[in-house]
C-alpha cells in the first residue's frame, strides 16, 4: 500500500475541518436544546423533541434535498442569504458543515440531554441558596458538571459528522477541494478503473478516525461518571 | 469555564485555516460527465504545467451535473456526454451560449468481464441481447437520464432487442459504475462507451453497437454564466492539438479542427 | 426578625404555620414528616406557599395575594443541607469561596480565616468533597453557608446523617457558631437534646400544625 496522494490528504483535511466546524458551531446549539428537553416543560416539547431525532431516522438523501431546497441558491430561505448577507451554503464546505452538522445533530443532543438530566437537581437549589442567579447556576455547577458528556457528545457526532455522506452528496455534490469529503471520495474512486488501492487507503483512514473517536467517546464518559462522584 | 471557551475558540480558528485559503482565482470548475475521466485528467494536468492553474473537476453523470448546475452549482465549464442535457443547462440560462461548442464524438459497446465466456459477436437488426445475458445482469447507466443508458436504450429500441433484455438491466449512477460493475464480474454484460472499455483491463470488447443505430453521440462543452475570468483560456485549451492528441489516443473522435 | 403566615397543601395534609420569631436560633422541631423542612424550603423560596406571606427584617419575600416571591437566589438566606451538597467538580476552598463571588462580594480575608478557624477547616482547603468525611463535609457546608454572608441561616437537621461520635464532635460548632457567628439561625430537629442546646425559640411543628411556640421549656422532658 503506497503513499496516501495529494488528492487524497485534501479530502482527508476537508472531512476535518468540515466535521469540526459542523460539530463546533452544532454544540451550542446541541446544548440549548439540551437544556430545554432536559429542565424544561412546555408546550410543543415532544414535537421539538422529535425534530431534533428527526435526521436520525429520515434517510439522509430525503435530509440533503430538503436541505438543498430549503437552502440551496434558488431555496426559499437560501435565495434570501445568498441575495442580502452573501452567504451560499449549496455545493460549498460551508453548505458541507451543514449537512455534516445536521446529520449529527441528535447525536451530539442526547448525551448532553442524559448528562444534564443527570446532573444533582439538589445541587442547583443549593447554588441559588448560595446567590447564583439561574444562568450562573447553569455556567458554574450544571455545565462544568455535564461537561465530559458534552464532551462525549461533540465527539460522537464528530464521528457521524466525518462519516456522513448521504445528505451531503445530495446538499453540496461531490467537488474535489471544495465538497469532496472522504465518503465521497471513496464513492468517486471505487467506480474508477484502479481507484482501489486509493479507495482502500481512504477507508483505512476512516475507520482509524472513527475509531479514535469511539475510544474518546467512551474516555470522556466514564470520566462524566468519575466528576460526578467528586473523584 | 473562560479556558473551555479558550480552547473551543481555538479549535473554531484551527479549522478554519485547515486548508490553505482558497486559491479560487486560479482553478478552473469543470464539471464532466464521467466517461471523460482518465482523458480530462490528462489535459488537466498538461494545462495546469503549462499555466500553473489549477483544474477542479466533479465527475458524474451529465444528467446529475447539469441539475447541480442549475441549483447553483460553482461550475465554470460543463461538459456532457449528449446535447439533450447540454440543451436543459442552456433552457435553464445556465449556459453562456455563444461559447458552447460539439467537441468530441464516442462509440457505443457491449463489454464483459475480462475472464468471461462470452466471445465477439456482431451486433445488428434482431441481436438477442437477453439471450446472450442468459441469467445475469446487463450493467449501464440509468436508460431515463444517464446519457450513456439514453444511447443504449435508443440503440436496443432500434434494434428491436430492448424488451426482452430491459428486465436484466442494472442501472448505475453513470457510466463508469456500470463498467465497474462489469470489471467485478458483477454484471455478465455492460454497456458503456468505447472510451471507457479503452481504459478498464478489467473488461473485454465485446461488440461495437453501430452508429446508425442511435443518435449520433456529441459531447459538448460551454462555458457557464458564473464562469471566472480564465474559463475563455482553459476552453481555448481543449480544441488545441495537445488536447486533441490526449483525446484521440483515448479513443474519442475529435469533432472540431484543432487549433494551434 | 422572621415573620411567617402560610398554608400549603402537602401531599395528605395541610401545612399551616404562623409565627413571628427575634430569636438567635429559632428552632422548628417535631417528627419526621411534619412539614419542617418544607417550612424553612418556603422560608429560602425553593418552595412557594400556596397562600399567605413570609417576610424578614420589613422585606416581603413572599406574599400570594399579591403575587410576590422573591427568588432563592435575591434572598440572601443561607441555606445547609442535610446532605451536605457541596460542589463535587470544586474543592473545599472554591465551594467555601462560591458564595462570595456569586453574590459579588469584595474578599475578606479575615472573615475566611475566622469562619475555618470556627470550624477548623483550614487543612482541608485543597480536599475534594469526595475524599472528605460526614462530618468534615458538614463543617464546609457550615462555612460556605456563612461566608456568603446571609442575613439569615436555615439548618436542616444538619447532624442527621451523622453517627453519635461526628454528632458530638460537630455541635460545638453549632454552639460557637451561635455565640460568635452573629447572624439568626433557623434550626430543624427532631432530636429534643440537639435543640435544648442550641435553640432559643422553638416552635413545635405536628403534622402541619404549630402546637407550641415559646423557648426551651416547650420541648418534651422538660
Amino acid at each position: 500500500m503506497s503513499e496516501i496522494t495529494s488528492a487524497e490528504w485534501t479530502a482527508i483535511l476537508l472531512s476535518l475541518r468540515v466535521a469540526m466546524i459542523a460539530t463546533l458551531v452544532a454544540t451550542p446549539f446541541g446544548i440549548a436544546l439540551a437544556f430545554l428537553l432536559a429542565r424544561r416543560d412546555f408546550w410543543g416539547k415532544s414535537i421539538l423533541d422529535a425534530m431534533v431525532h428527526l435526521p436520525l431516522v429520515l434517510p439522509p438523501v430525503v435530509t440533503g434535498y430538503l436541505l438543498l431546497l430549503a437552502l440551496g441558491r434558488r431555496g426559499f430561505v437560501g435565495a434570501w442569504l445568498a441575495e442580502n448577507l452573501g452567504i451560499v451554503f449549496a455545493f460549498r464546505w460551508t453548505g458541507a458543515a451543514l449537512a455534516c452538522g445536521v446529520m449529527s445533530f441528535p447525536l451530539l443532543v442526547r448525551p448532553i440531554r442524559l448528562s444534564i438530566e443527570a446532573v444533582d437537581r439538589r445541587l442547583e437549589q443549593a447554588a441559588s441558596t448560595l446567590g447564583a442567579a439561574p444562568w450562573r447556576v447553569f455556567a458554574t455547577v450544571t455545565l462544568p458538571l455535564a461537561l465530559p458528556g458534552i464532551l462525549a457528545g461533540m465527539v460522537l457526532g464528530f464521528a457521524k459528522a466525518i462519516g456522513e455522506f448521504g445528505a451531503t452528496i445530495t446538499f453540496v455534490a461531490n467537488i474535489p477541494g471544495e465538497t469532496q469529503t472522504i465518503s465521497s471520495a471513496i464513492y468517486s474512486l471505487i467506480q474508477t478503473p484502479d481507484g482501489d488501492a486509493a479507495a482502500m487507503r481512504l477507508v483505512l483512514v476512516s475507520i482509524v478516525i472513527a475509531t479514535v473517536a469511539l475510544i474518546a467517546s467512551e474516555w470522556f464518559a466514564r470520566r462524566a461518571t468519575q466528576r460526578l462522584h467528586g473523584n | 469555564m473562560n479556558r473551555i471557551a479558550g480552547v473551543f475558540a481555538a479549535l473554531l480558528m484551527l479549522s478554519g485555516t485547515a486548508l490553505p485559503a482558497d486559491a479560487q482565482d486560479k482553478t478552473v470548475t469543470v464539471f464532466a460527465a464521467a466517461s471523460m475521466k482518465n482523458a480530462l485528467d490528462d489535459i488537466d494536468a498538461a494545462y495546469t504545467a503549462r499555466t500553473g492553474v489549477k483544474i477542479v473537476v466533479s465527475y458524474g453523470p451529465s444528467s446529475g451535473l447539469a441539475k447541480q448546475i442549475e441549483q447553483g452549482a460553482p461550475a465554470d465549464v460543463f461538459i456532457s456526454a449528449d446535447t439533450d442535457w447540454m440543451d436543459y443547462a442552456i433552457a435553464k440560462k445556465t449556459i453562456n451560449e455563444p461559447t458552447r461548442v460539439n467537441l468530441l464524438g464516442n462509440e457505443m459497446v457491449l463489454i464483459a468481464p475480462k475472464d468471461s465466456k462470452i466471445d465477439k459477436v456482431a451486433i445488428g437488426n434482431g441481436f438477442d441481447l437477453a439471450r446472450l445475458a442468459g441469467d445475469g445482469r446487463i450493467a449501464t447507466g440509468d436508460v431515463k437520464s444517464v446519457p450513456s443508458g439514453k444511447y443504449a436504450r435508443a440503440a436496443l429500441e432500434k434494434l428491436g432487442s430492448w424488451q426482452a433484455a430491459e428486465p436484466k438491466f442494472a442501472m448505475a449512477d453513470n457510466v463508469r459504475a456500470a463498467l465497474t460493475l462489469v470489471a467485478r464480474n458483477e454484471a455478465t454484460l455492460g454497456i458503456v462507451y468505447a472510451t471507457d472499455a479503452k481504459v478498464e483491463p478489467g473488461v473485454k470488447l465485446v461488440g461495437t453497437f453501430p452508429a446508425g443505430s442511435h443518435p449520433a453521440i456529441i459531447y459538448p462543452v460551454a462555458a457557464t454564466t458564473t464562469a471566472k475570468p480564465g474559463t475563455t483560456d482553459y476552453l481555448a485549451f481543449l480544441r488545441s492539438m495537445a488536447a486533441k492528441n490526449i483525446l484521440e489516443k483515448y479513443g474519442f473522435k475529435f469533432l472540431l479542427s484543432p487549433t494551434t | 426578625m422572621l415573620r411567617v403566615d402560610i398554608k400549603k397543601q402537602l401531599g395528605e395534609f395541610m401545612l399551616e404555620a404562623a409565627f413571628a420569631s427575634e430569636g438567635r436560633v429559632t428552632g422548628l422541631f417535631g417528627a419526621s414528616g411534619a412539614g419542617k423542612t418544607s417550612l424553612i424550603n418556603m422560608i429560602a423560596g425553593l418552595l412557594r406557599p400556596d397562600r399567605g406571606v413570609i417576610a424578614l427584617d420589613g422585606e416581603i419575600l413572599d406574599d400570594t395575594a399579591n403575587g410576590v416571591h422573591v427568588p432563592p437566589h435575591r434572598r440572601r438566606i443561607g441555606y445547609v443541607f442535610q446532605d451536605a451538597r457541596l460542589f463535587p467538580h470544586m474543592n473545599v476552598a472554591q465551594n467555601l469561596d462560591y458564595g462570595r463571588r456569586m453574590n459579588g462580594l469584595a474578599d475578606d480575608a479575615a472573615q475566611q480565616k475566622r469562619v475555618t478557624d470556627l470550624l477548623d477547616i483550614g487543612h482541608l482547603l485543597d480536599r475534594r468533597p469526595g475524599k472528605l468525611s460526614g462530618g468534615e463535609r458538614q463543617r464546609v457546608a457550615l462555612g460556605r453557608a456563612l461566608l456568603s454572608k446571609p442575613r439569615l441561616l436555615l439548618l436542616d437537621e444538619p447532624l442527621g446523617s451523622l453517627d453519635e461520635g461526628r454528632k458530638v464532635e460537630i455541635l460545638p460548632y453549632l454552639v460557637r457558631l451561635r455565640d460568635e457567628a452573629n447572624v439568626p439561625m433557623v434550626y430543624v430537629s427532631h432530636d429534643a437534646g440537639e435543640m435544648r442546646q442550641l435553640a432559643t425559640q422553638v416552635v413545635m411543628l405536628k403534622r402541619g400544625r404549630v402546637m407550641a411556640f415559646g423557648g426551651i421549656e416547650v420541648l418534651p422532658g422538660g
